[in-house]
């Protein structure tokens, strides 16, 4: 069984997502019966694979899952194969796959393009750095769906407004739906993405004070990317509640869970690309710095 | 052993012809009745709807039922219509082309909407008086049988009864869902009693709608078309503050003039705070003016606007045709294969009957011959001899059903009772 499980790679689960979501894109051009179960039956075979990857890293290369920018990504990842398959089985008419498992790969390629190294941890900061980790991936979680859920809301309030009848295999969701969906996103992503930027605030800080692991400074470039993100998030929530009682305030959150969104995709291109002092290990080596051993070279 | 239709619809009897030979269900009766008396031998099933009249008739004898012109004079007699008048438009078939014709018209290729689902009901209905009236038997049994599995298929395979086609179904299903996930905590208000307004209602309140509120310039006719749909009668003079609370609104009067300006409507807009409305304006001429739709978090949409939807409904279940043609063939195929091999049973059990009297005779020989077999040795010979019988069958009878696909299989009958000397 270990066997089989160390066999697993990226490659497996992103195939089978891939083929769920050719199969998920089949469907604007034909009808068929069985393309629905062949699609669902995809993403749980790629959801399995990736969550035996996800426990066998975790117990193999004691790289829990928050402990690297790979497995960030890679559990991001999981989540939203997770809600994309939840949502097609509660939802069959309506094409999640198409929106969502785009997003599910993009993060596997980024986890891809991503250092596979644990952070570096000491015992006194890996709680603040599990809370700082687990905050900002809810808060990513929570600006996919939200921006998803806002594009499927213009989308369908253009089909709606050229009075076109909806396309076969192609049925969104209500606009009251898909509005309910990105407003709470939006709110969600606005505490998560402020408790993340302040707990990665409370670790620097524990870091610094006793002198652990190297400080990441005020002006490292995804201290300010994730800054300017968590500003605009809270921004657009404020706004979103600003406008409810209006008859365009639908219309704006939408908008502006696109534009989180979009935000977010530029923020990962910057973190994936970027040079960044975020999560390296420090420049000069200290005694006093515990790097996390590979479990068999204990 | 044939089958034989004859009949019209929509599409060759004009109404008022169509209307004189229409049956109601105790009429169908009556008349399979009497075809029971004057063409016994005969299986037949009666179908009458709005858009047709079909008389299916089958026999397993070989003279077969009565051919089309009988039937069509018999349906003429039966509903005491001139037999000139109706053989010039009533139309039949016989074989395949009767099988094919049923199957299309069970899965609602020949009806008047295409792909309409309460056709299917129609032929199980015509099916059970047929039953009960005792005209039915294993030909027409297994016929209406196969029709209901063509039309299952054609349904769930391929999308030509999927589209709505109706104007308020369109406008409920389609659009007003698209803009509201549930309707039991939405306001529905009806302005005028307009014929479509209790039809979209019906739709509403099949979608859970339950808070419905009707207006009218006649406050007799608001109460009378609350009453009867399950709403509240209000004055019309509340017309604005009902346009202020309603979620959905359906308009059916017939005014002259719009009901609702542009003017009155920004008057009360900011009072909406912000709420989604949808107009479903089917009154001609309009009722709202149609700038109303371009404000903010308004979905207003007038009878062209749900026509035009309705017709690309139409256009696509009309190009669904040729997949769902394409299911009728097979399941007639299978169906006519299935009929010719009937033809073979016969034949088929007087070789198995001559094999099994042959090997009986054998065995009782080879038993007197071997008195000290026991029990156990003589049941092994015998289902030794039973295999061989089995396999040896099996040939001409696989040979049997593969001919039986292309046609009734008459030579290797033929050739077999000639072979085995078994009698016609």
């Amino acid at each position: 069984m270990a066997d089989f499980v160390s066999r697993i790679s990226v490659v497996c689960f992103a195939a089978s997502y891939g083929v769920a979501l050719a199969f998920e894109v089949t469907r604007l051009w034909f009808r068929s019966g069985v393309r629905g179960a062949t699609m669902v039956g995809f993403v749980t075979a790629g959801l399995l694979a990736q969550t035996l990857y996800l426990v066998w890293r975790a117990a193999t290369v004691t790289a829990l899952p928050l402990s690297s920018a790979f497995d960030w990504y890679l559990l991001a990842a999981w989540m939203l194969a997770a809600g994309s398959l939840w949502m097609t089985l509660a939802n069959p008419r309506t094409p999640v796959g198409l929106f969502v498992l785009p997003v599910v790969l993009g993060l596997i390629g980024a986890a891809e393009l991503s250092s596979r190294e644990p952070f570096p941890q000491s015992p006194a900061t890996q709680i603040w750095g599990i809370i700082h980790g687990s905050f900002n991936l809810a808060m990513s979680v929570a600006i996919v769906l939200g921006g998803l859920a806002g594009s499927m809301w213009l989308i369908q309030a253009g089909r709606l407004a050229r009075k076109q009848a909806p396309l076969q295999g192609f049925r969104m969701p209500s606009l009251e739906k898909l509005s309910l969906w990105s407003s709470r996103m939006a709110i969600i992503a606005a505490w998560t993405g402020g408790s993340g930027f302040l707990s990665g605030m409370v670790l620097n800080a524990v870091n610094r004070q006793r002198g652990l692991l190297e400080t990441v400074p005020w002006n490292d470039p995804v201290v300010l990317r994730m800054g300017m993100l968590v500003v605009w998030l809270i921004a657009a929530a404020i706004i979103s509640r600003a406008v409810v009682r209006q008859a365009s305030g639908r219309r704006i959150t939408a908008v502006l869970s696109l534009i989180s969104l979009c935000l977010l995709t530029a923020s990962i291109l910057w973190g994936v690309f970027g040079k960044t002092r975020h999560g390296m290990p420090p420049q000069s080596s200290s005694s006093r710095l515990v790097i996390p051993a590979r479990r068999g070279d204990a | 052993m044939s089958l034989t239709f004859v009949g019209g619809s929509h599409r060759t009897v004009p109404i008022e012809l169509r209307e004189r030979l229409a049956f109601s269900a105790d009429q169908a009766a009556e008349a399979l009745a009497r075809f029971r008396r004057q063409f016994p031998g005969s299986e037949a099933v009666l179908l009458s709807t709005c858009n047709r009249v079909e008389l299916y008739a089958a026999a397993e004898q070989q003279q077969g039922p009565p051919p089309p012109d009988e039937l069509a004079l018999f349906l003429a007699e039966c509903r005491g219509v001139d037999p000139t008048s109706a053989g010039q438009v009533l139309g039949g078939d016989q074989g395949p082309a009767a099988v094919k014709h049923l199957f299309c018209v069970a899965a609602g290729l020949d009806s008047m909407v295409l792909g309409e689902p309460q056709i299917v009901a129609q032929v199980k209905q015509a099916w059970q008086i047929a039953q009960q009236s005792g005209t039915t038997g294993p030909l027409t049994g297994e016929l209406f049988q196969a029709a209901l599995r063509a039309a299952k298929r054609v349904a769930s395979e391929t999308a030509v009864g999927r589209e709505r086609l109706s104007i308020p179904s369109v406008a409920v299903a389609d659009f007003a869902s698209g803009v509201f996930e549930r309707f039991d905590d939405k306001r529905v208000l009806l302005i005028g009693a307009g014929k479509m307004a209790a039809e979209t209602l019906r739709y509403l309140r099949d979608a859970g709608a339950r808070d419905v509120h009707v207006v009218n310039r006649t406050a007799g006719r608001a109460e009378q078309l609350a009453q009867r749909l399950g709403g509240t009668a209000r004055p019309y003079k509340d017309l604005a503050t009902e346009l202020i609370a309603a979620d959905l609104i359906v308009s059916t009067t017939g005014a002259t003039e719009p009901v609702v300006t542009l003017e009155a409507f920004l008057a009360i807009e900011p009072q909406r705070q912000g709420r989604p409305l949808v107009v479903l304006d089917l009154a001609v001429p309009r009722d709202f003016d149609p700038r109303i739709g371009k404000q903010a978090g308004v979905w207003l949409y007038s009878v062209d606007d749900l026509g035009q939807a309705c017709e690309a409904n139409r256009q696509r279940r009309q190009r669904e045709m040729p997949a769902a043609l394409t299911i009728v063939d097979e399941e007639t195929r299978r169906f006519m294969g299935d009929l010719h091999h009937r033809s073979t049973v016969p034949v088929i059990e007087q070789l198995r009957a001559g094999w099994n009297e042959t090997g009986e005779a054998e065995l009782d020989r080879l038993f007197r011959k071997l008195p000290d077999l026991d029990d156990a040795a003589r049941d092994e010979i015998r289902r030794a001899f039973d295999r061989y019988a089995a396999k040896m069958l099996h040939p001409p009878m696989a040979s049997l059903r593969s001919e039986s696909h292309a046609g009734p299989p008459h030579g290797l009958l033929d050739a077999l009772r000639r072979l085995f000397d078994l009698k016609e």
